[in-house]
């Protein structure tokens, strides 16, 4: 790249540079507010949420259910510190509109402010099949596409598609992540709220991207959103989620739970560009089952949160299933990226592959944990798995566990993992191309982590790495 | 149906109940039979689970109907017998990690299990219940 290039790009970067703060840092006053609920869980919080929702017993009582299971369990000790979470001082739900909105011009206000300033009704007329925005607990507008309609595709929030399509989420609803599965999913099935739901018959190919955008407004919110994916037989989509949150000194927590079924032949790619702030606890439960031919691809960047726990499943249950995760961490100073992934071949002649890209600078802590499991009879199965840190310094920090459980003597699996520190030779090769130290160690990271970014759609890609030169601003010296 | 893993369908999410013969009861003719406790201290909803060559086997009376199953859930070998039962859908839920068995088939409806677990023949002979391993 010539220097007067670099000059420019790194004038826009320092323009965004205007930082988180500003782009994503903000928050709206609470005014006009249809309700807010009281600090604490107890059991009358979660049945007021049912109630507020006017939802069938059975999910009033699942939720409860939950709620005894999450008392139950203790918080899980093996990962990330999460002994600072202080499940009392969290606002499980908090409804800032009374209703789902399809015209933006309906959206509230201050809320409409929010989304025009990080750029979603744009994004949504320029290459979107469809949107949804959630705001603290709810999700606030929903639109698809009217063509993806007519083919019946399905694509709207949680809390709807439970009152209008209650038959198809019954059938599918924690059925691939059960609320007893660990602590936090069973705060989320105690309390979720939001969420997306989509459904895309046999045969269709929805062929511009779904989005979701989750916003945070709320001083020590909880957020619970619960996303639920079905594609059919020889079905394709690609749905993509981007979240954010106002900087606060006291922390806040988001805990999804994402189920997704791909069917025989089908094709789902999850994308997530997670962006919260860095007060935020940012716990998820993401799994999916590929059944016979199948393919599920997750792509997992995780830039902002104070802690993120999130190992993205997939379960090859049916022959010649292929699953993909793809993740890149980004840990700066006060923050651990834990993330990872688990692959189960649980049929014949399945495969995966691995790739996770972990960059840690200024005392970050990125860990990989993965788990790569074929089971007795899942002959034939072949397998990747390729962990490469980054080390910006000498206080920054990465860890890798894999645990990897083989059943069948003919399968082909492949473990690969490099820690790398960005080296003077590296710095001093490219300044010696009149780059400075910044801009060469920019580049650098740009390149290490470019095999992700060119799965991007090319919006989020720049947008991706503009995020990451940003975090990387300041990193030199 | 795959082939390779009964437990699972290709076109319901997880399993569908199929009169497959189950792989146990292929792999050997000789068969015990072990008494478990009178029928009258077995109620609806309610579950016997006792030892057997060091393995924890566990009876479960379904709305009035007995099953047999392994103590034991696919998914992490921790005890499952004495997880909730649903007498309506026949199935005991891993106490652990939440996964569904169906109580006639040994197959996992829900994840995380996959795999599934071992079924055993109940009977009644002289107001005992027998299981039959």
């Amino acid at each position: 790249m010539a220097t007067a290039e670099v000059l420019a790009e790194k004038e826009k970067v320092q323009g965004i540079n205007a930082d988180y703060e500003e782009k994503f840092g903000f928050h709206d006053p609470e005014t006009g507010y249809a309700y807010k609920a009281p600090k604490g869980l107890t059991r009358e919080i979660v049945e007021q949420i049912s109630e507020y929702k006017n939802e069938p017993d059975w999910m009033r009582e699942f939720r409860l259910k939950a709620l005894e299971i999450f008392e139950s369990k203790p918080t899980p000790q093996w990962g990330a510190d999460l002994d600072q979470i202080d499940f009392d001082d969290i606002h499980y739900f908090v409804r800032a509109s009374e209703k789902v909105s399809q015209d933006w011009s309906e959206v509230p206000e201050d809320i409409k402010n929010t989304f025009d300033r990080l750029g979603i009704p744009e994004a949504e007329q320029k290459f979107l099949s469809g949107v949804g925005a959630q705001y603290e607990s709810e999700v606030v507008y929903h639109q698809v596409n009217e063509k993806l309609e007519a083919q019946g595709v399905i694509f709207m929030d949680m809390d709807t598609a439970l009152r209008e399509h209650e038959d198809i989420v019954k059938e599918y609803f924690s059925t691939i992540i059960p609320a007893s599965d660990n602590k936090l999913a069973a705060l989320n099935s105690a309390v979720w709220s939001g969420g997306s739901f989509v459904y895309v018959p046999k045969g269709v190919k929805v062929e511009m991207p779904l989005q979701a955008y989750f916003r945070i407004n709320t001083e020590n919110m909880g957020q619970f959103e619960r996303t639920l994916i079905i594609a059919e037989d020889d079905s394709d989509v690609h749905y993509i989620e981007g979240c954010t949150a106002p900087t606060y000194s006291t922390d806040s927590l988001h805990s999804a739970v994402v189920e997704i079924v791909c069917k025989p032949g089908s094709r789902v790619r999850y994308t997530t560009v997670q962006n919260w702030s860095q007060n935020v606890y940012n716990l998820v439960t993401k799994r999916a089952v590929a059944q016979e031919r199948a393919t599920m691809e997750w792509v997992d960047c995780n830039l902002g949160s104070k802690i993120t726990m999130k190992y993205p499943s997939i379960y090859l249950l049916g022959e010649g299933a292929h699953g993909e995760v793809l993740s890149i961490a980004f840990a700066g100073e006060g923050q651990h990226q834990d993330a990872g992934a688990k692959i189960i071949h649980g049929a014949p002649n399945t495969t995966s592959s691995v790739f996770s890209k972990s960059i840690s600078k200024d005392g970050g802590r990125s860990t990989y944990r993965g788990l790569l499991e074929v089971a007795d009879g899942a002959t034939g199965t072949r397998s990747k798995v390729v962990c490469d840190a980054l080390l910006l310094d000498e206080e920054s920090q990465s860890d890798t566990y894999p645990t990897i459980r083989i059943g069948e003597s003919d399968a082909d699996m492949g473990h690969e993992a490099t820690v790398s520190k960005v080296g003077d030779d590296m710095l001093f090769y490219l300044q010696s191309r009149g780059l400075s130290e910044e801009d060469a160690s920019k580049m650098i990271v740009n390149g290490f982590i470019e095999p992700v970014t060119k799965e991007l759609p090319m919006e989020y890609a720049v947008e991706l790495n503009r995020l990451i030169e940003l975090q990387m601003e300041g990193s030199i010296g | 149906m795959s082939a390779y893993f009964p437990g699972f369908s290709a076109s319901g999410l997880l399993p569908a109940v199929s009169p497959d013969p189950l792989p146990f009861t292929l792999m050997s003719n000789e068969t015990t039979k072990i008494p478990v406790c009178p029928v009258s201290e077995l109620g609806p909803g309610e579950r016997k689970i006792i030892e057997h060559e060091g393995e924890y086997l566990a009876v479960l009376n379904c709305a009035g109907q007995l099953f047999g199953i392994e103590d034991r859930c696919s998914h992490d070998d921790g005890p499952l017998a004495e997880g909730e039962i649903d007498q309506e859908a026949c199935t005991v839920e891993c106490p652990r990690h939440g996964s569904l068995f169906d109580l006639r088939t040994g197959k996992p409806k829900t994840l995380p299990a996959y795999q599934p677990v071992k079924v055993f023949p109940v009977e009644v002979i002289d107001d005992t219940i027998i299981l039959e391993v």
